[in-house]
């Protein structure tokens, strides 16, 4: 079997409209894909900065994966949410991002977005807090979102390094 | 012609370990609020890993920023270190801790932080954003501004963990710049690849080569025959 080493950080988050963020992270990959070794998800610690527009969450990832396949080539997924003065979490943004596919260091930005909600959840939103979510969130790295209405929301900043072992062995090149 | 100091430059046929050599520097700091500051580090890393030769931590001089434009902390503080390993999970971790005096001359944190040593041989440069933990309650923050004492961590190493996270708040304050050079030992010949493959595009005297050398290899067989037929008459 091939295997993938993914050795890296959720560095952090930018371009959130307010502070005291952490994310959840994710991983979902295809039936051939197996984890040997390290989390299948996480969460990050809060961070409120001192003087700077960037969440740190500094979040160190290593995960070994053994794949007989290269269909379901593994996806991070995220949810962002900020912690209020009142502890309460609400929703600021999904996103998704492949694995890159090639061996080296890579760095990467995902974009993210929220379920804009309809227009008396975006007052009720406005005055007393809390966001609406998705029901499934299978949606995050899925392609049925018809219907859906988004809001454009932060980034997420990764810098992960990737290990192939074996892939030339089975022909594949990457 | 020079040796590398701590990677003998003999072959090993069959390596079952790879080495991991890191040679670097600790080189600046940015924390805009404080003054007189020092690091400590140390390396975090799974159980199949073992430091070979260099030191596995260390704490530099205390430094104090100078009175004119450059505003930055200048440590210059050296990092060699080997690791030898049979398994790329649980890669090292670089654990920095930033310390600085107060009014009373009692050191306290002024910021934790950790990198994954990079993975692929050459020069990198790490920005490491630092942080510190925050009370939990308003009570625990007023009783530390009372007594004067920050919050920290009793065991550094839980900044190179992504478990038990959810309960931790932080602040984030200033950043470190760190520089690695890394070289690698028999990681490609474990069959690990760590950069991307040069890929080439065959030309077909190349692919031609191949093809009917690998039929020879296989000898006669029912796919082989029908590769045979077009690559016999370019050979000729």
């Amino acid at each position: 079997m091939a295997e993938v080493h993914v050795i890296g950080e959720i560095i952090g988050a930018s371009e959130f409209p307010s502070h005291n963020l952490f994310c959840k992270w994710g991983i979902h990959t295809g039936g051939a894909w197996k984890v040997i070794a390290g989390s299948r998800e996480g969460q990050t610690q809060v961070d409120n900065p001192q003087n700077e527009e960037f969440a740190v969450w500094s979040h160190p990832l290593d995960i070994h994966f053994a794949t007989k396949g290269l269909q379901g080539w593994p996806k991070l997924k995220f949810e962002v949410y900020h912690m209020d003065d009142l502890g309460r979490n609400e929703l600021y943004g999904y996103g998704f991002c492949h694995l890159p596919t090639s061996p080296g260091t890579h760095h990467i930005e995902c974009p993210t977005w929220r379920p804009a909600g309809s227009y008396r959840e975006r007052i009720a939103q406005f005055f007393i807090g809390g966001a609406p979510q998705l029901r499934n969130p299978d949606m995050v790295h899925s392609s049925e979102r018809f219907t859906l209405q988004t809001v454009t929301m932060g980034k997420v900043h990764l810098k992960l390094g990737l290990i192939f072992r074996n892939f030339d062995k089975y022909g594949v090149e990457c | 012609m020079y040796t590398l100091p701590h990677i003998s430059l003999e072959m090993a046929s069959n390596p079952t370990v790879f080495l991991l050599m890191l040679n670097g520097q600790i080189e600046t700091g940015d924390f805009p609020e404080f003054d007189d500051l020092y690091v400590k580090y140390n390396y975090s890393f799974g159980p199949d890993w073992a430091v070979t030769s260099g030191l596995e931590e260390g704490i530099s001089q205390v430094c104090k920023r100078n009175t004119y434009g450059h505003r930055d902390f200048v440590w210059n503080f050296p990092l060699e270190v080997t690791f030898k390993s049979t398994n790329p999970y649980g890669w090292p971790q670089l654990v920095v801790s930033v310390y600085g005096l107060d009014a009373f001359g009692t050191a306290v944190v002024r910021g934790y932080g950790s990198v994954h040593l990079p993975i692929s041989p050459g020069s990198h440069t790490s920005i490491i954003p630092m942080f510190v933990p925050e009370a939990s309650s308003r009570f625990q923050k007023f009783l530390g501004w009372f007594m004067g004492r920050r919050p920290e961590y009793v065991d550094t190493n839980v900044v190179a963990r992504g478990e038990g996270r959810e309960v931790t708040r932080v602040r984030s304050q200033g950043h470190l710049k760190v520089k690695f050079s890394i070289v690698t030992k028999d990681m490609k010949k474990l069959g690990y690849d760590c950069i991307p493959s040069q890929l080439n595009t065959p030309n077909a005297i190349a692919a031609s080569a191949i093809a009917s050398s690998s039929t020879t290899n296989q000898g006669a067989g029912a796919a082989a025959k029908t590769v045979e037929g077009p690559t016999g008459s370019s050979d000729a």
